[in-house]
């Protein structure tokens, strides 16, 4: 990727500082792109994350305050503030936060700040479930049987109920399967809408729902995608991100092992025929749930990310481009200036995301502090992460603290590079999930590429605290009662003679 | 000298003592205390050379109060000291009942009741937040609620005392 930078001039843009609102391993990713192209970099931070590596790479961070950490990262006032004040001439959301907030985005074109990210208007359109929905399949695109309530609120419910069971109930504002809900029982139907009508009102302020054919086993395959401001739009193959915990991605990788090449062209077409319907500018991802019903695959629309993505990374690592560096270009108002041809791909890879999580306590976020922060090294790891020894897991931000990106020749280099990296991967001080994954990378299914959404729900063994050995467990102890200063000053200060006899006890 | 070290919610007791190299281990294994020779070197970059009856590891530890962090094979895990005082205290806690705790770290949503207020067993004290989901707390027993820790929106950790019930008047 360095040697493509390299490339990049960026003396005609409109921007030479780039402020990037928002934390964690995200922000010092974004922060070094824009280190690297020659551009300076600032951060905006509230006082929990004092102690994180963003800081340390910007040149410069400016200090938010909120009710809550979190409230800080949302609030559009003072990052436009912070803008003006470090003279930044472009925000980089990241993801999360306000990337996908179509006021804040309106709120810094406005202010003439570029806005590293996709129009307000492609927000509204794309980042609306039911609006892309409609939108996609207006379209010619493919998506799943659905009854949507802002089509007729009076006969949502009735409309629900004649579609075949289950369903999936979906708040339409959402996103990170808050508020998604399963119905498998029709009498459940009403109960449960009401449910996620509730959650989805407390989360994102808009108790919309849709709901749609649920699809059993289905795996979730999106796709990269880059549009430029002049209307030119390419993919960059699939991720699959079937590996997940409460709707939530745990495991990504690139090519998915369920498509052949014809199906990974046409789910990829499709795509980016999507983002070119929509004129989309930035880069984008493009969800579908992909399944199989009498031996034939099916893929279906699920939805639009207007942003970068958590596990962009591993497309990274299998095209050569750097995605912030594309979507910095793009909003320079530079052309992609390449075709879909020129994209090629090589190579396999894998994300891991590094949880601060107890996944035998059914994923129970953990806090504790960064005592020690072991990160592997090696041909084909890189490590992106957000914390360093010193710092604190707090309950404050999400409990993602890193992300394990392995690249190897074909899948079986790439996994076998992942159980060595995730060996050697460890933080003292709080509880991750790096063991866990590792169970997870040698599972038989997980081997044979064979997952979907519902894996680890089917296969709770996984996520058990495996049984402590004998000898682990007096390993453990010996290295408890050697590093501890009363149990060792104590047998410190009994003779020799003594210990030599034997047998003494007490 | 006996210690207890807690690993995984299990409490063990062990004893150290001085070998003529190294040390022994003193642990209970069945019904039979057994010794074992031990030793720990400082290997490289804050690694540790760990030998168990002959049995080599490398390993990586932390220590923070009475917390120990060791990597071992692969696996992170947390040993905690138990003092001796503070076990024989636990054992005779009565005061459990009065503290309502979070059972994960999180954050506070709502409190449905007032300081003062008159409580029954399973009322709803408050509702927190935790993995993007809601759960209620409930009271423990009947009584009155002396103190309430946390206003909405503020975080805490796992084992935080969220309300404090007033003790119980003795019978």
């Amino acid at each position: 990727m360095s040697s493509h930078m390299t490339t990049i001039d960026t003396s005609s843009w409109p921007f030479d500082t780039v402020l990037v609102a928002n934390r964690g391993e995200i922000a010092a990713r974004i922060l070094r792109t824009i280190k690297a192209l020659g551009l300076k970099g600032a951060v905006v931070y509230h006082s929990a994350d004092r102690k994180t590596p963003a800081l340390a790479i910007a040149d410069q961070a400016v200090e938010i305050t909120g009710e809550t950490p979190v409230a800080a990262y949302l609030d559009a006032a003072q990052i436009l503030a912070a803008a003006r004040q470090v003279g930044a001439g472009a925000i980089h959301p990241g993801y999360g936060f306000l990337s996908e907030n179509a006021d804040f985005c309106r709120a810094v074109t406005d202010a003439g700040i570029a806005f590293v990210g996709p129009t307000p208007e492609q927000i509204e359109l794309m980042g609306d479930k039911v609006r892309a929905r409609a939108f996609v399949e207006k379209a010619g695109f493919p998506v799943a049987p659905s009854a949507i309530e802002d089509d007729d609120p009076a006969t949502f419910l009735e409309r629900a109920r004649a579609l075949p069971l289950p369903l999936l109930i979906k708040p339409a504002a959402g996103g990170g399967g808050k508020g998604m809900r399963v119905v498998r029982e029709a009498d459940q139907l009403e109960s449960e809408i009401e449910r996620a009508r509730s959650e989805g009102q407390r989360y994102f302020g808009d108790g919309r729902l849709y709901v749609e054919k649920f699809i059993e086993n289905p795996r979730h395959i999106e796709v990269q995608v880059l549009g430029d401001a002049h209307g030119n739009v390419v993919h960059l193959f699939e991720r699959e991100c079937s590996v997940q915990r409460r709707f939530q991605k745990i495991v990504e990788e690139t090519p998915s092992p369920a498509l052949d090449e014809k199906l990974r062209n046409e789910i990829c077409e499709t795509a980016a025929g999507i983002a070119r319907s929509a004129g989309y500018r930035n880069a984008g991802t493009v969800e579908f749930i992909f399944g199989e019903s009498g031996g034939e695959a099916e893929f279906y629309f699920l939805e639009t990310n207007t942003r970068l993505q958590v596990e962009h990374p591993v497309t990274e690592e299998i095209t050569g481009k750097d995605l912030v560096a594309e979507q910095l270009r793009i909003a320079a108002g530079e052309k992609l200036g390449y075709e879909q041809q020129d994209i090629t791909a090589s190579g396999h890879a894998i994300e891991f995301r590094i949880y601060a999580e107890d996944a035998a306590a059914g994923f129970t976020p953990t806090t504790g502090p960064v005592l020690r922060w072991k990160v592997p090294t090696g041909e084909g790891i890189r490590m992106d992460d957000g914390i360093v020894e010193g710092g604190a897991v707090t309950a404050a931000f999400d409990p993602m603290l890193a992300k394990l990106v392995i690249r190897g020749a074909d899948r079986e280099e790439a996994r076998a590079r992942a159980d060595a990296a995730l060996r050697d991967l460890a933080l003292l001080g709080c509880k991750t999930n790096t063991a866990f994954l590792r169970r997870l990378l040698n599972h038989p299914a997980f081997i044979a590429g064979d997952v979907h959404t519902g894996f680890l729900d089917a296969n709770p063994d996984i996520a058990a605290e495996p049984e402590l050995s004998e000898a682990t467990l007096h390993k453990l102890l010996a290295t408890a009662a050697l590093t501890n200063r009363p149990m060792r000053d104590n047998a410190d200060l009994t003779p020799d003679l003594h210990a030599a006899i034997g047998h003494w006890n007490n | 000298m006996q210690h207890g070290f807690k690993l995984l919610d299990a409490e063990h007791d062990i004893g150290l003592s001085r070998a003529r190299e190294g040390y022994r281990l003193h642990l209970n294994q069945g019904d039979e205390r057994i010794e074992i020779p031990v030793s720990l070197i400082q290997g490289e970059e804050g690694d540790w050379v760990l030998n168990v009856n002959g049995e080599v590891d490398h390993i990586s530890l932390a220590l923070d109060g009475d917390d120990v962090f060791i990597h071992l094979d692969g696996e992170v895990y947390q040993l905690t000291f138990e003092h001796a005082l503070q076990r024989l205290a636990e054992m005779s806690a009565g005061a459990a009942a009065d503290n309502v705790k979070a059972t994960m770290p999180g954050s506070l949503v709502s409190v449905a009741v007032a300081e003062g207020d008159h409580v029954k067993t399973g009322q709803t004290l408050l509702v927190m937040e935790s993995m993007k989901m809601e759960t209620t707390i409930v009271s423990p027993r009947d009584g009155v609620v002396q103190s309430i820790q946390f206003t909405p929106g503020q975080t805490f950790d796992k084992d935080a005392v969220l309300i404090t019930l007033e003790p119980e008047a003795e019978e």
